[in-house]
């Protein structure tokens, strides 16, 4: 079977039912685009809950005079620690008065300074959780020249719990969105096949194999899915664009973007219209 | 070539199309299939190219047994056969030249060959100098000859007719009786469908009469 027939016959298809072709065009690009606004809103919620998530730490106080190079030497051997930060009490003056502002004068009352040096101990993904922070902050504690942890442990498993309900609901939402945009798709693609019942009546009379009568249809499917997934992807940068207006650290991966756009638009292009051929082939 | 062995055949809600019909089509036949609208003629012709399966009995074409005949080897069954029917079935959107050729398209005939074939063809049916026109604006004689075309123009062993001439008037039913005449002539078996008996009469060849679904006459 010639690719070049095939090829030839889906471009006749949709030169000479442009109007069907833009319509069924039209419902692909916005099932996309619904598919995409989606993904944008995942993306930026996951970006965001992983900003949370690397801000999970253990700060250890510690005693005035501690060597804190030795001590940071020994938490980094503890396992499930990816990092140590030394703060000098100078610099947490520094950043509780940039962080105070304008009731910098509260810190006047004090004499000397009053904040004890730190170190800020950031944790493997594996660790980032209640249990985590609580075995690797009791180890620290053993550790001598160390005056006292803190570490938000119960918050830490709200987050997580938040996180896990998000990604189930996320799950599902996702499951019937694909579902729809298939079904639309495949239902715009039945309505063109429908158009030319006749067309492919003939084909099967003449002899014409179902892989003969498929590639037509099959290659209006694929440009429709990938055009749909190119218009769904350039509303979707301006969707972005509206959005970074109103919301700062919009994160938008736009390359992943434009190859997902399209290669979602291929894939549900091919997947509906074998779906809707599937009756007619029969 | 085309054998029915007590075929039968029932359509949804008990209505029996065809029932117990047996016959024996050689090679270079012309018969007629008679009978009233509704008879089941053209229930006979879609057995044949495999449109519809016998609810029982035993078909056989071109020495193949449709019942075992495999769905992937339909198409091919199908290139050996020629079907033309009273509704022309043309593509409009096409013009003379790509209805026939769409038939040759299927079969990945190279382009040389086809336009020897088609060129055969046209000039054989006298339609050349129309081959830019689009169905509509042919006659319905011209657009009869232009399906007959596209059956023809891959050679078939057998031509099925399914009231071919049921929406042309006189002349042009004439004509296209002429051209089926001749191609049965030539080395094709013909299988024409009409519940026209004078036109029958007036040709006289073989003739399954089928009343009822039933077959009532074979002579």
């Amino acid at each position: 079977m010639s690719l070049r027939i095939g090829i030839r016959e889906g471009f006749r298809t949709i030169t000479r039912n442009a109007s069907l072709f833009l319509l069924s065009l039209l419902v692909t690009s916005i099932a996309l685009f619904l598919l995409s606004l989606f993904a944008f809103v995942t993306v930026n919620l996951y970006h965001f809950l992983n900003i949370l998530d690397e801000k999970i730490e253990i700060i250890a106080f510690l005693e005035e005079n501690a060597d804190y190079e030795a001590l940071k030497s020994n938490i980094l051997k503890i396992n499930g620690v990816r990092d140590v930060i030394y703060v000098s009490s100078e610099q947490a003056l520094k950043d509780l008065q940039a962080e105070l502002q304008e009731t910098e004068e509260v810190l006047s009352v004090f004499e000397s300074n009053p904040l004890p040096a730190s170190l800020r101990i950031k944790l493997l993904a594996k660790f980032r959780n209640a249990r985590g922070l609580e075995e690797i902050s009791g180890k620290v504690m053993l550790l001598r020249g160390i005056m006292e942890t803190i570490y938000g442990g119960e918050l830490v498993d709200q987050l997580k719990k938040i996180t896990s309900v998000i990604t189930g609901f996320d799950i599902g939402l996702l499951l019937i969105i694909i579902f729809s945009v298939v079904f639309v798709i495949f239902q715009t693609i039945k309505l063109t096949i429908f158009a030319r019942a006749t067309e492919i009546d003939i084909m099967k009379l003449v002899g014409a194999s179902n892989s003969f009568i498929a590639l037509p249809f099959t290659f209006e499917g694929i440009v429709q899915g990938i055009l749909g997934g190119f218009i769904a992807f350039i509303l979707t940068v301006v969707t972005k664009r509206v959005a970074v207006s109103f919301l700062s650290n919009i994160y938008f991966p736009q390359g992943y973007f434009f190859v997902g756009s399209l290669l979602c638009g291929l894939i549900f292009g091919i997947i509906g219209s074998s779906l809707a051929l599937r009756k007619f082939l029969k | 070539m085309i054998t029915f062995d007590n075929v039968t055949k029932v359509y949804q809600k008990d209505w029996v199309a065809l029932q117990d019909i047996s016959f024996f089509i050689d090679k270079g036949e012309f018969v007629f299939v008679n009978g009233t609208t509704g008879a089941g003629k053209s229930t006979l012709l879609k057995l044949i190219y495999k449109d519809e399966e016998p609810t029982k009995g035993t078909i056989k074409v071109l020495d193949q047994n449709l019942r075992l005949l495999k769905k992937k080897n339909l198409p091919k069954l199908r290139r050996k056969i020629g079907v033309i029917f009273q509704d022309f079935k043309l593509l409009q959107d096409r013009t003379l030249e790509e209805n026939i050729a769409f038939a040759l398209d299927v079969t990945d005939t190279p382009a040389r060959d086809m336009r020897k074939q088609m060129l055969e063809i046209l000039t054989y049916l006298r339609l050349s100098h129309k081959k830019f026109s689009f169905p509509y604006q042919l006659s319905g004689g011209e657009q009869q000859k232009v399906a007959i075309a596209r059956a023809l123009v891959r050679d078939p062993y057998v031509l099925l007719a399914d009231e071919p001439t049921g929406n042309l008037d006189e002349k042009s039913s004439q004509e296209i009786i002429d051209v089926l005449l001749d191609i049965n002539y030539k080395g094709t078996t013909v299988l024409m469908a009409t519940h026209n008996l004078k036109l029958i009469k007036k040709v006289k060849k073989r003739m399954l009469r089928i009343e009822d679904g039933k077959l009532a006459s074979d002579q």
